[in-house]
């Protein structure tokens, strides 16, 4: 091993050390900017059967509705969730969700259930969550299929 | 003395391709162009990923190597190689 070799070698954990803190305040400064991301329905949305997934990237969220309890489950932690039941005249009711049990869960007694309680009935929704280092929004429909 | 200063640039000319090399493949792969590298797919890994996790250190112990033997080359052409 020649000597230039041995020079680089030694040289070559100061720069990956260096690199390191760098992109770690990087990462920092980027990840206090505020982002604002649209999540897109992934396949029919049927909050009442279970099957509503709205998605960005790696960031998921599935929408429920059980006998009038709404629930949000996501694959990261939520800050906020609020969701919006939208009428005919696109007039937004919001209800804050509430944390259950972790932050993965938000749930809260809504209006959504009645809404779409027979097979065929659809509702335009939109909802906005806030997570660490940005906000997703979304407007969707949902459709009772059975 | 012209020597000295010629071996001296051409060994900077070297480092900094080096330093270039480091930055586009650590900061550039791993972090700036992540999201677009990420649409590629390296044995099911995405490609902006496996450069921020594996890709880039592989490419430094690449350069370690190039840089000796490329400094070598470059003893050789002054004649000032190890004894």
């Amino acid at each position: 091993m020649n000597r230039h070799t041995k020079i680089a070698i030694f040289v070559a954990p100061i720069l990956i050390l260096l690199g390191y803190v760098l992109s770690d305040m990087y990462m920092e400064h980027e990840a206090s900017k505020i982002k604002i991301v649209e999540l897109v329905p992934f396949g029919h949305c049927d909050v009442k059967n279970q099957k509503c997934i709205l998605k960005s990237g790696e960031f998921e969220i599935n929408v429920m509705d059980d006998k009038g309890i709404t629930t949000v489950n996501s694959t990261y932690p939520l800050d906020t969730a609020t969701l919006f039941t939208v009428d005919k005249s696109n007039q937004a009711t919001p209800y804050q969700l509430g944390m259950k049990d972790s932050p993965y869960y938000w749930k809260r007694e809504t209006a959504l259930g009645t809404l779409i309680e027979n097979k065929g009935d659809s509702a335009k929704l939109r909802i906005i969550i806030e997570i660490k280092g940005g906000k997703y929004f979304a407007e969707f429909y949902t459709q009772t299929t059975n | 003395m012209e020597d000295k200063q010629s071996y001296w640039q051409e060994n900077l000319r070297l480092i900094f391709i080096c330093l270039a090399i480091w930055f586009v493949v650590s900061f550039g792969f791993g972090l700036l162009l992540v999201e677009p590298l990420n649409e590629i797919r390296l044995g099911g890994y995405k490609l902006g990923f496996w450069f921020a996790q594996q890709g880039s250190i592989y490419t430094f112990v690449g350069l370690i190597f190039w840089y000796g033997k490329k400094m070598n080359d470059l003893d050789k052409k002054y004649n000032v190689e190890d004894a």
